[in-house]
């Protein structure tokens, strides 16, 4: 246990999603063999069963609401068998106890698979059905988690319209009642506790619904007790509402409010991750994210259904794979605090990522020729109404899955090459350095380039069109049906920049458009009109930290 | 009707008909609720589509399971969520009184009576019941038997008779070791410390009706970490206890960052002069430990809620020195209280005095899990109760049991009274409130004849659960009453009279208290609700 390790926090059925495909991922891509370019035990730990059994787990501490796990015990199979009910340890007269059951919920064909010892092994494989199998997280999970890791918050059930999870406050109100904190930060400690050299934590939470809150009282506490420790926040929006499909008048009002209740969330979980975090990137594939989620941002060579968590939330776990790379890998001693020091100057909390996935690069290509030909930038902003840009920067660009003999034309087959400046960079990094410092305008530019592409085996969804060949390179001609992309090359980046002070400029105009008073849960849960005010005042001020104007 | 005209949609029942959902919804819960209520209700066992158990008896945890949408039952639920929030029994008893007034009152109201009426008797029936309550309790002595009786009475409720005894005593020892004079206590400082231990082999040797052994640690805490490091003693005795908030870990400053160090080396240097500002801090230990222990029988523990990294473990370690990192902040109070000593927040004058003292501090290794028992105190003024058993349902289920039990003991030393249980209290409330109703005049008087008949609710659901004949006990309760002049309760092995005082069956007052005054008022609102709307949002939130 002698690595950097960081915990991660899961907040909401959203965030759920992510990590889910952000751990089935990882899992993919483990190299036991030495020369592993990233450090798994920063993420992951190893541990012990009662019977002797080593486990390789999450280090990780996830919440969602009662009902959302479906066929997942609370505290996984790995430590113990799920217990049998039996009436002799109830310690009460066993004809007086009573055994209710909730009919138990048939698993779809990938997880039956994944149980079966016979088909496990090619479950990676296999195509199934999975966008109509799965309806919440679980069903796609190929992980196995630490019974530790699972907290359900018993109070409020999913998916349950009378008693909604849906305002910051109620989320703040659960973590401060007694029993969840201690529970919770007993978590925490206990996986802190046994890390040598902890970094910090990596924090993903919806920001639509009560989540926000939730994870707005855990990072106080984490900023209490691990004063020094980074905490490098995701607030995640989904793509979709089920409400925004609305047919009658009715529905109509209805999504309205919903609407409103959201931005209302954002506005106050962004100024408590100002206040709490050490450096936040919201993530949307929605282009807008507030108030609708807005057209889903498109990548080359992908198709993809917005309207799916599944999916969406596919393509966010690989650009979240790809951008913490850099403080993952074990070559490097480029730590948590270093990225959100960097990012975060100037009180600029707030920063933005950007994703090109599957990074456009053709069978027989090399680097040199496929940045001459690019058109347009690079990556494409995953944070929404964010426009990155290309000027006064400070960014983090990680591509990976591209090997060094790719480069360039070799000597003697270079003709034409060999005439642009960038023939003379012997190294991925240097050539894609020197194209960002051409291509950006006082910027200061961090690129990082690791040779293991992105795994996308199965549960991870076939999003690619059929140019994508096996490797994930494009080619010319289409993969044959019988083929599945296994990996993929992908960059990603992390921005700070004006562009951000934009999108925290458009949360800050949606959110005064509100009529605060008219939402009484909010108020009634301890929110009253004057601390709304302040928390869009901070919001405020926050936004101009991001104005550069006033330097020149 | 305005909200009709605004917004079409909404839905409205009235007068009669808003009382029938809220009369049958209050029937349904107490019906699903009845049969678990005393020392012979059933236990529910739980059972989630994925397979997780739970085991419960309580009946908030029941109403919380069952995921109730009927608005006249969540607020019911509601209230007997807050009943256990202020005094930690009575749940079920107040889901049943509030059915069972309802259930009285609809007799009433089908004759006639304006439930406005009935709710002018409820309340003045919950006066005189106070008054009754006031009158039969009993003011004790607080001493250990008095309190082993409240307490074994809450707990035989909730599990195997066996298991409560031994329970019992456990949370009846804890509370007297943290007591101090006339000071409140702190129920925090008993820290409830679970251990599963391996199913295969365990459970084989400890079959039967208890399965489960319970130590408690009385003169100490148990930790659940233990050192981090291979070469740290793992039993020490004679110990000096450094507790301390204080980081041992280097930690990378931010200037110290990415982009402003382009090479290695320069960045080692800094690390090297930051490095060296944690060592003084472990130099510091370490001296204070030289000038006590050396030379002496004395060892030394060093209990830190903040990190330690192995730089600064290994140093200690070469000095023998035991160290644990990332403690509990709850363990470090408890860990002054039980050792003595204070915790320091910095190294600064560091001296014999902040130490606190343990015979014996050693680590048990159970899994990937440590633990670390800090026993043989100077002043134990701190409880550990370890609960071990094969799996993490009878855990939890054992657990909320010690709670209650702990509840049960605090009230009592808080009201510095109990009431004879077994049902007596409502066996003589409605003696009591028969005679009153007497005196009272006009149609008010059927409110408290309601009041009085709900009250028996209680013996008679006793009474169902244990096998006998309703009808048969509750008359010869009432004859016994009036003649004892001791409160009568329900013997629930023969079925016959007893006095509760003689055979040491007690509740709590509070408990009483709370569900007369939380029951009353929520049955009478639900009285004089005469119209229930369902409007869609947008007509409310918006």
């Amino acid at each position: 246990m002698n690595s950097k390790g960081i915990l991660t926090l899961q907040f909401g059925h959203y965030s759920n999603f992510i990590g889910t495909h952000w751990w089935n991922i990882q899992e993919q891509g483990f190299d036991y063999t030495s020369h592993s370019e990233i450090d798994h035990d920063v993420l992951y730990r190893e541990g012990v069963t009662n019977k002797h059994g080593v486990t390789f787990t999450p280090r990780l501490l996830l919440v969602d609401l009662k009902g959302s796990l479906k066929h997942l015990p609370e505290r996984g199979e790995l430590y113990d068998e799920p217990p049998k009910p039996t009436k002799s340890d109830v310690n009460w007269d066993s004809d007086l106890v009573e055994i209710e059951g909730v009919s138990g919920n048939n698993k779809n064909q990938f997880l039956k698979d994944l149980e079966n010892p016979e088909e496990s092994h090619k479950v990676l494989t296999k195509t199934y059905d999975l966008e109509k199998d799965v309806t919440v997280w679980s069903d796609f999970l190929y992980s196995r988690f630490h019974p530790r890791t699972v907290t359900v918050i018993n109070e409020y059930q999913h998916e349950n319209e009378h008693t909604p999870f849906d305002a910051f406050p109620l989320g703040k109100d659960l973590w401060n009642s007694s029993s969840f904190e201690d529970d919770f930060s007993n978590k925490i400690r206990s996986y802190v506790e046994e890390c040598d050299y902890f970094q910090g934590f990596h924090l993903l939470s919806d920001c639509t619904d009560a989540f926000s809150g939730l994870s707005a009282g855990c990072m106080e506490h984490l900023e209490d007790d691990y004063c020094r420790k980074s905490i490098l926040a995701f607030p995640v929006v989904p793509s979709f509402f089920p409400d925004s499909k609305f047919e009658t008048k009715e529905q109509q009002c209805h999504a309205i409010i919903n609407e409103s209740v959201r931005v209302l969330n954002l506005a106050l979980s962004f100024n408590a991750f100002n206040a709490h975090s050490s450096l936040f990137v919201p993530l949307c594939m929605g282009s807008k994210g507030w108030r609708q989620p807005g057209p889903k941002n498109e990548f080359n060579h992908t198709v993809y259904d917005s309207e799916l968590a599944y999916h969406s939330s596919a393509i966010l776990a690989a650009a979240l794979d790809t951008f913490t790379l850099k403080h993952r890998l074990k070559s490097s001693s480029f730590s948590l605090v270093d990225l959100c020091a960097d990012l975060s100057h100037n009180g600029r909390k707030a920063a933005a990522a950007s994703l090109c996935m599957p990074f456009s690069f053709n069978v027989d290509a090399n680097l040199l020729e496929c940045l001459d030909n690019w058109e347009g930038p690079l990556t494409k902003s995953i944070t929404p109404n964010c426009t990155i840009g290309s000027d006064r920067l400070m960014q983090y660009v990680i591509l990976r899955g591209i090997r060094e003999d790719r480069l360039k034309q070799q000597a003697d087959r270079a003709e034409k090459q060999r005439n642009l400046p960038a023939y003379k960079c012997d190294s991925i990094t240097e050539m894609l350095s020197l194209y960002l410092s051409y291509s950006t305008h006082a910027t200061i530019n961090n690129v990082t380039v690791v040779r293991k592409p992105l795994d996308v085996k199965t549960p991870f969804p076939r999003i690619f069109d059929e140019f994508i060949g096996q490797a994930g390179y494009v080619g010319a001609t289409p993969r044959p049906g019988h083929i599945n992309v296994e990996s993929v090359p992908v960059m990603a980046g992390l921005h700070s920049g004006s562009g951000v002070g934009d999108m925290l400029e458009s949360l800050y105009t949606e959110a005064r458009r509100i009529k605060y008073p008219r939402f009484h849960q909010f108020i009634n849960a301890g929110i009253d009109k004057d601390e709304y005010e302040a928390c869009l005042e901070s919001l405020l001020t926050l936004r101009e930290n991001y104005m550069d104007n006033y330097y020149i | 009707m305005a909200i009709s005209l605004l917004n079409p949609k909404a839905e409205v029942a009235r007068a009669a008909q808003a009382l029938a959902i809220n009369i049958s919804a209050a029937k349904g819960i107490q019906d699903v609720m009845k049969s678990n209520l005393g020392p012979k209700g059933t236990v529910k066992m739980l059972v989630s589509g994925a397979g997780d158990i739970k085991i419960t008896k309580d009946g908030n945890v029941l109403l919380h399971e069952m995921q109730i949408q009927h608005p006249t039952a969540s607020l019911i639920a509601r209230a007997s969520t807050a009943q256990d929030d202020s005094t930690g029994d009575g749940t079920t008893s107040t889901v049943l009184v509030i059915g069972e007034l309802l259930k009285q009152a609809d007799i009433y109201i089908a004759e006639g009576l304006h439930p406005r009426i009935l709710a002018e008797g409820f309340d003045q029936a919950r006066t005189k019941a106070l008054e009754v309550l006031d009158k039969i309790k009993i003011p004790v002595e607080i001493n250990k038997e008095n309190l082993t009786d409240v307490c074994r009475t809450s707990l035989r409720t909730k599990v195997h008779q066996k298991l409560a005894d031994l329970l019992t005593d456990v949370c009846v020892d804890a509370v007297l070791a943290l007591k101090q004079g006339d000071k409140p206590i702190d129920l925090h400082m008993i820290e409830l410390m679970e251990m599963q231990h391996k199913t295969e082999t365990d459970t084989s040797l400890i079959r039967g009706n208890i399965s489960t052994k319970i130590i408690i640690a009385n003169a100490g805490l148990v930790l659940d970490h233990g050192s981090r490091h291979p070469d740290m003693p793992k039993s020490l005795r004679n110990c000096y206890i450094l507790t301390c908030n204080v980081s041992l870990e280097y930690e990378k400053s931010e200037v110290n960052s990415g982009f402003f160090y382009k090479t290695a080396e320069e960045r080692e240097k800094m690390v090297v002069a930051e490095r060296e500002f944690i060592d003084q801090r472990v130099r510091k230990i370490i001296a204070l430990k030289k000038s006590l222990c050396d030379g002496k029988d004395k060892t030394f523990v060093v209990i830190n809620q903040k990190g330690i990294d192995p730089i600064s473990l290994d140093m200690l370690a070469k000095e023998g020195i035991m160290a644990l990192r990332r403690a509990k902040r709850r363990n470090m109070e408890r860990l002054a209280l039980a050792c003595g000593g204070d915790a320091v927040n910095s190294f600064d004058d560091l001296s014999e005095s902040c130490l606190g003292y343990a015979g014996h501090v050693y680590e048990h290794v159970l899994g990937e899990n440590k633990y670390t028992f800090v026993e043989e105190c100077k002043v134990p003024q701190s409880v550990t109760i370890l609960m071990k058993g094969p799996n993490k349902h009878t855990l939890i289920q054992i657990k909320d049991a010690i709670r209650d039990g702990l509840r049960a003991i605090n009230n009592t030393i808080e009201d510095k009274a109990l009431i004879p249980g077994a049902g007596a209290f409502e066996v003589t409330a409605n003696k009591e409130l028969l005679k009153f109703k007497d005196t009272v005049k006009g149609k008010v008087r059927l409110g408290i004849a309601a009041y009085a008949e709900a009250l028996l609710g209680i013996p008679k659901t006793l009474a169902v659960n244990s096998g006998f004949d309703v009808q048969d006990t509750i008359v010869k309760l009432q004859e016994e009453s009036r003649l004892s002049p001791d409160p009568i309760g329900l013997d629930l092995t023969s079925g016959e009279p007893i006095v509760p005082k003689d055979l040491g069956i007690f509740d709590n007052y509070i408990v009483k208290k709370q569900i007369i005054n939380s029951c009353t008022i929520i049955a009478s609102n639900l009285l004089l609700v005469d119209e229930i709307m369902r409007a869609g949002m947008s007509s409310l939130k918006g």
